[in-house]
């Protein structure tokens, strides 16, 4: 029997678990001949800001063990261009949409959830508050749980759609900034953001990135995303996750969904391999049959802890 | 435009070049079609460790009975090279191409070609002349290397230059070959002593390019380099190899590259 994929964050239904987490998939179309963004459960856009973004200089990304560092600064194409030149394309093919809202202020984060919200094809919104490499917005709000649940109030006052706050985890108080999230009217949160690392040149005796430090992807964090799943899991249960950090393989977005996840982001993958959205779906399909699970649903949340 | 696709290959040959540098052939089933310039990302492996793929501009694409061999020149600098070297013929691996923008060949208003390669910056101008020498467009070829163990594949730069009548110039930094000298040097004093040259192609390092951006912005010249930037995706989603433009804006030279023409490029490349 084929496994039932189907799955929900909150009220948002998605077809299967597997989304591509933002900045790795550009807003959804530009890698659409390698991996069709319809087949997935849903794409999370690049960043976007009221306005577009020229992002840091280079050098920005550095390879490592099992990783890599970017250091990208939130470059993007701003909301309108993507409202009017890429979102209709994305709603005529039936892509489930999660915008990811960047702004360096609560105006500005309101003010891209507003454009959208007069367009049609958007069908959730992620606030980024956890971005480690931006000097203004993002982690300001992110790290300070006040900040961050009077930010995400103000967010829920523009739209009625599910919102998703992506969790930073380099916050002091990861479980504490969850709570404000939802304490804000956050329907899910989405987690983990990069983790804030460091490359160094030791012939140059320099950072590699041009802005010193940067955020750490791949496989080498997933021990620690599913980590901070479960804490965020056991403290805040009847709270929708989403699973992001190191996801390669089907079985991995199995442990994702056991640590509590709904539904998971599938990010550096892509560069290694533009298809990995769709071949962890195949290999999270045959891993269900092989394991006589019926539905992924129920797996959600289900780790047997000691 | 030719569709990129992620192509299963297989390792034909692997065969030193230099001391650093060796050539690496891939055989694939399905067609392989690029312009002198473009590139592919290669896996170096099946584990995560390195995790990327690595961006390599082919020095050749040719049909063979079946099948489709793609030509690459490759330095061994780390550990995904390392890897790369080691394959044995018959390997599995994944090629993601053809990527990026290539050469202008066509299109030369007045006055020669003229094609520079510093280094391991040889492929994409080697693929350049082949093409050129098939077609019978003539141009002239510079290729500058540290040393003489460090310059390759003179037999073949030697037939297609040959082959159009044009002229194969070689330096060393040393002077253990050719001209003593950078190439960039090699192509003034060809300036200087009178040739006409409409247009230069160029791959080397960035002292090398950005020498020669200098040189072609205070003659006039129409030039195009073919840069390297570390490349995680090689098709414009991560942002993270960009190159700053003349009007200040960061573009991913996996996507607006990896060849650009001087004018379009930022101070970095001209000043």
């Amino acid at each position: 029997m084929t496994p039932d994929l189907r799955t929900a964050v909150g009220d948002l239904r998605l077809a299967n678990p597997v989304l591509t987490a933002s900045g790795t998939f550009g807003y959804g179309l530009d890698l659409e001949d390698l991996c069709p963004p319809e087949r997935l459960g849903g794409i999370v856009t690049k960043g976007l800001s009221p306005l577009s973004r020229r992002g840091n200089q280079p050098p920005r990304i550095a390879e490592t063990a099992a990783g890599m560092l970017n250091a990208i600064g939130l470059q993007n194409i701003g909301v309108e261009a993507f409202c009017s030149d890429v979102l209709p394309e994305l709603r005529r093919r039936s892509v489930t949409v999660v915008v990811n809202v960047f702004g360096e202020s609560p105006a500005a984060y309101r003010e891209v959830i507003a454009r959208c919200e007069r367009a049609a094809g958007v069908a959730a919104y992620e606030l980024n508050v956890s971005c480690p490499n931006v000097s203004a917005g993002g982690i300001e709000f992110g790290h300070r749980p006040a900040a961050l649940a009077s930010l995400t109030a103000a967010c829920r006052a523009e739209t009625g759609k599910p919102l998703w706050v992506k969790l930073s985890p380099n916050a002091p108080d990861l479980v504490g900034t969850a709570q404000a999230a939802v304490d804000g009217g956050a329907d899910a949160l989405s987690l983990i953001n990069t983790l804030r690392a460091l490359a160094i040149d030791a012939v140059a005796r320099r950072p590699v990135l041009q802005r010193g430090y940067g955020g750490l992807s791949g496989p080498a964090i997933k021990p620690v995303a599913l980590r901070m799943l479960w804490e965020v899991h056991r403290a805040l249960p009847s709270v929708p996750l989403v699973g992001i950090g190191g996801i390669e393989t089907g079985q991995d977005v199995a442990e994702f969904l056991l640590a509590g996840a709904s539904a998971v982001q599938v990010g550096t993958a892509v560069f290694r391999d533009p298809a990995a959205p769709l071949r962890i779906l195949g290999e999270l399909e045959r891993f269900c049959a092989a394991q006589g699970v019926a539905a992924v649903g129920e797996l959600i949340g289900g780790l047997q802890w000691l | 435009m030719i569709a990129r696709r992620d192509l299963a290959a297989r390792v034909a040959s692997v065969e030193d070049l230099t001391r650093t540098c060796f050539r690496l052939e891939l055989t694939c089933r399905e067609p392989v079609v690029a312009v002198p310039g473009q590139f592919g990302m290669l896996r170096c492996g099946a584990e995560l460790d390195p995790l990327l793929r690595r961006a390599f501009s082919f020095a050749g694409v040719r049909q063979v009975g079946e099948g489709w061999v793609v030509e690459m020149h490759i330095k061994e600098v780390g550990k995904g090279t390392t890897l790369l070297r080691r394959l044995a013929p018959g390997a599995r691996t994944s090629l993601l191409a053809p990527l990026g923008n290539g050469f202008t060949l066509a299109g030369l208003s007045g006055g020669r070609l003229a094609l520079v390669a510093g280094g391991i910056g040889l492929p994409p101008v080697l693929f350049a002349a082949e093409v050129l020498a098939a077609e019978g467009r003539p141009f002239d070829l510079f290729f500058g290397a540290a040393r003489a163990s460090e310059l390759y594949e003179i037999d073949r730069l030697a037939a297609a230059t040959a082959a159009v009548g044009g002229e194969l110039g070689l330096c060393t930094d040393d002077g253990s070959r050719g001209e003593a000298g950078v190439v960039t040097g090699a192509l003034e004093r060809r300036l200087a002593g009178g040739r006409e040259i409409g247009r230069v192609l160029a791959c080397g390092p960035d002292p090398m390019l950005r020498a020669l951006g200098r040189l072609a912005t205070a003659r006039g010249l129409d030039a195009e380099l073919s840069l390297e930037e570390p490349m995680a995706c090689g098709v414009g989603v991560c942002l993270g190899c960009v190159v700053e433009l003349e009007d200040g804006s960061l573009v991913p030279s996996c996507k607006e590259g990896p060849v650009f023409p001087v004018r379009r490029l930022g101070e970095r490349w001209r000043s």
